[in-house]
């Protein structure tokens, strides 16, 4: 058997493994883009109404209300990093249908939602499917940018 | 103590650049002498990086907050134990472990073969000094473990590890991990010095083949460790989330354990000596990349250091360079490699070992595709698109199956070309027992879920190959034995003991082989998942498959450098009593951030595992329960597949001397 042969079974096995895969899972959703900030989301906020989208964010402080009896989280959400003094700016508001949020995921916690957003304007919801949450204090960051410009 | 330890790593860079002189010089002028300064200089070294790693461990032990590194990974409420696994919790550490480790193999080369290997030992000794200088430049210019805070900036406490990190398995699963990924430089010197020497025979592979064994082994248990963290400490019910750090960690593993398969083709019949030497330089290289996509931040990830684009730049050129100048010296030897075999059918070992190497590179690929696609999409259309678990849980799973298959097939037909009369001696019982144990869970998954889609397919395949898998081994060994006992005055035990000992290779390797099914069954329960969110009051009960669980109370946890609260929770199964479990929900002040460390009741058919989303104002607990059947198989896989490595690498009187006989 020759070298081409034996590269030609082994190529055609797994091409025909992967187009397999292809054919059973067309029109499945693998891939996502990565999230929008919030003042670039609401400022087409119009176009992305029932759309899937990902939206990054900061919990506006105080704003988090946990609905026990309809299990589900209510918050909104800013564009900047809170600090104390700085104007919150235009918030959107966020329900989450889950009780199950993460660990980091508190007042001033930089999130990443995953969902839709059912109507725009000063009364918008945003239905979140998911929450994510980021360490607010990555303290590495900073440091060793910092050792390696010395 | 620290500066000693700064002076150490600054005195080892002329050694180890001395050292690569000597070695080339030796190698291009044959001078044995040279070598020995050369070998010399690799001890020096080794020495020197071990101050470096004792007086950083030392440092953070007597908390010294002088040091910029140890401030910013450690703190005075943290035990001992922790305080020493900090010291590779950041970017720098992590580096000197590498190092070190990188040395201590180095040197146990030196010390184990070189008497065996003179002719390859300077090019050999070359490779080791030249990953070592790259490490060396980094510690001493790029990133210091060693560099002192300004007097001012000095506090009297540091800001601590990060919680998650601060967990036993964090003390040895990194260790683990870096002795599995540093000890590919050995085979890869190795591989090396064989192709600069053009002594391209048996020894440069069998030497490689065992030295291969050895970091392939604790890259496999780190891998398992990394998810037994991930499954006891983040808290998300799973063990394995397609993150860049657990590819990068994986990557690996695979051509090494694809080179494991084929180097036997090429100790038999003498064949693929090109591909074995470029899956050896592939293992390497992408160690390296794999340390490079992970430290650098150039893919995110929760285990990602800060970005820093000094060491992108200098660790990519690093790998890009490694991986030149092997291929460089591959092809300038390739005139020397043809084999004079080919591949006779496909109905024989040597095909079904490719076919094994050929879906090993394939899901390597699609991992690394799958782990570099955010980079390309940037790249190509500025804007990062990832792909989440539903890729490599689509992309995998079929692939892995066909190995499995190929676990069951390879071993039992024949090398050259199988005979029909052969294959349905091999065949018949395993086939059969396949057959039945995938109807079985077939019939009886449809009866628990009511319907089965493709992902429970994969499941049920994954039974029914596993069920003839095992019975190839089982039958592999009950005929081998079987015929030693009819053959002569051997009791089955002694002839056990005698084909383990004589035939280690092949039945090592069945062990190893049952290791890995074990896993995969284990893996395959998690189409029988199950998951509930519920919010209870004191004293009500959620169900979850045959478990009840009774919420009782909650309670602060005793004051600490965290603080928090746990509930007391009554586990039942079908109404009998079984455990009491008590997830925690903690807070770590000095770092302001929470973590849940789940509770779990672990049995050999199921695990019933606990989280505490939330204590909520009222006194109620919001819980997630998770049901993941067969979890635990996943654990004693690793066990058994321990085992069998060790009885594919235990040194037999008979064997040990074999690399002098070549």
């Amino acid at each position: 058997m020759s070298k081409g042969t034996q590269i030609a079974v082994g190529a055609s096995v797994i091409a025909l493994l992967l187009g397999w895969i292809l054919v059973t899972n067309s029109g499945g959703t693998v891939s996502f883009a990565y999230f929008q900030d919030l003042s670039s989301f609401q400022a087409s906020a119009v176009d992305q109404i029932g759309r899937a989208t990902r939206v990054h964010g900061y919990v506006v402080k105080g704003s988090i209300e946990r609905d026990l009896q309809a299990m589900q989280v209510e918050f909104r959400v800013q564009n900047d990093p809170p600090h104390a003094g700085a104007p919150v700016g235009q918030t959107l508001k966020v329900s989450y249908g889950s009780l199950d949020t993460p660990d980091l995921f508190k007042d001033g916690a930089e999130v990443v939602l995953e969902g839709v957003l059912l109507s725009a304007g000063p009364d918008g919801v945003y239905h979140a499917d998911k929450v994510m949450a980021k360490c607010p204090s990555k303290f590495e960051a900073a440091d060793t940018t910092k050792a390696a410009s010395l | 103590m620290s500066d000693l330890g700064a002076l150490a790593l600054r005195f080892a860079l002329p050694v180890a650049l001395l050292g690569i002189v000597a070695g080339a010089f030796a190698g291009v002028k044959r001078r044995d002498d040279w070598t020995q300064v050369a070998e010399r200089a690799i001890w020096i070294v080794g020495l020197f990086v071990a101050i470096a790693m004792v007086s950083l461990a030392v440092a953070f032990a007597n908390c010294d907050f002088e040091l910029r590194y140890v401030a910013n990974n450690s703190s005075r409420d943290m035990a001992l134990p922790y305080r020493l696994a900090a010291v590779w919790g950041g970017q720098a550490g992590s580096l000197l472990l590498w190092l070190f480790i990188m040395m201590i193999y180095a040197c146990a080369c030196v010390a184990f073969q070189g008497r065996h290997n003179r002719t390859l030992m300077p090019w050999v000794t070359v490779v080791l000094l030249a990953n070592a200088t790259f490490f060396l430049v980094l510690l001493t210019f790029v990133t210091e473990p060693f560099e002192k805070l300004p007097p001012s900036h000095v506090l009297s406490d540091g800001t601590g590890l990060n919680p998650l990190l601060q967990h036993p398995v964090m003390l040895i699963h990194p260790i683990m991990l870096y002795l599995g990924l540093v000890g590919f430089v050995i085979p890869f010197a190795f591989a090396f010095a064989a192709l600069v020497t053009g002594e391209l025979g048996s020894q440069w592979f069998r030497v490689t083949r065992r030295w291969t064994l050895i970091p392939w082994l604790f890259l496999s248990v780190g891998i398992v460790l990394g998810g037994r963290w991930a499954y006891e400490v983040l808290g998300w019910g799973g063990y394995w989330a397609w993150d860049p750090v657990e590819n990068a960690s994986f990557m690996p593993w695979l051509p090494a354990t694809a080179y494991l398969h084929s180097v036997m083709i090429q100790e038999k019949r003498g064949m693929l000596r090109t591909w074995n030497l470029l899956l050896i330089g592939l293992t390497y290289t992408v160690c390296l990349f794999g340390t490079f996509l992970t430290r650098s931040g150039i893919v995110q990830s929760v285990h990602a250091f800060a970005q820093t684009p000094v060491f992108q730049t200098v660790f990519l050129s690093y790998v890009l360079l490694t991986l030149f100048i092997f291929v460089a010296a591959l092809v300038m030897r390739r005139g020397k490699l043809k084999s004079p075999n080919r591949i006779e059918s496909m109905l024989s070992r040597e095909a079904s070992f490719l076919l094994n190497n050929w879906v090993f590179i394939a899901i390597l690929l699609a991992i690394m595709c799958g782990t570099l696609f955010p980079v390309f999409t940037e790249a190509l259309t500025d804007q990062r698109i990832a792909v989440g678990p539903s890729f490599f849980n689509l992309i995998i799973p079929p692939l892995a199956l066909f190995l499995l298959f190929l676990t069951g097939i390879g071993p039992l037909i024949a090398w050259r070309r199988a005979s029909r009369t052969m294959l349905r001696r091999q065949f018949t019982a395993p086939v059969a027992m396949g057959l039945v144990v995938g109807i079985g869970s077939w019939l009886w998954v449809r009866e628990r879920l009511g319907s089965i889609d493709i992902g429970e397919v994969y499941g049920l395949l994954t039974w029914g190959l596993s069920a003839f898998v095992i019975t190839t081994i089982f039958q592999e060994y009950w005929r081998a034995i079987r015929a030693r006992v009819r053959k002569g005055d051997e009791n089955p035990f002694q002839a056990l003991g005698t084909l383990l000992r004589k035939h280690q290779q092949r039945y090592g390797g069945y062990v190893v082989h049952l290791g890995v099914v074990c896993a995969m069954i284990g893996f395959a329960g998690s189409i029988l998942n199950q998951e509930r969110l519920e919010n209870v009051k004191p004293g009500s009960e959620i169900e979850l498959a045959e478990y009840r669980l009774r919420y009782l109370t909650a309670d602060a946890l005793p004051a600490q450098h965290f603080g928090g609260a746990k509930v007391r929770l009554a586990l039942y199964r079908n109404d009998a009593p079984v455990a009491v479990m008590t997830p925690e929900k903690r807070m770590y002040w000095l770092q302001d951030q929470p973590a849940s460390i789940p509770s779990i009741y672990s049995t050999l058919t199921e695990d019933f595992y606990v989280i505490l989303t939330a204590l909520e104002r009222d006194g109620s607990a919001t819980l997630k329960l998770y049901y993941n059947p067969l979890v635990n198989w996943i654990w004693i896989g690793i066990v058994v597949f321990v085992v069998g490595t060790a009885i594919v690498m235990w040194p037999h009187p008979s064997t040990v001397s074999h690399p002098d006989a070549t």
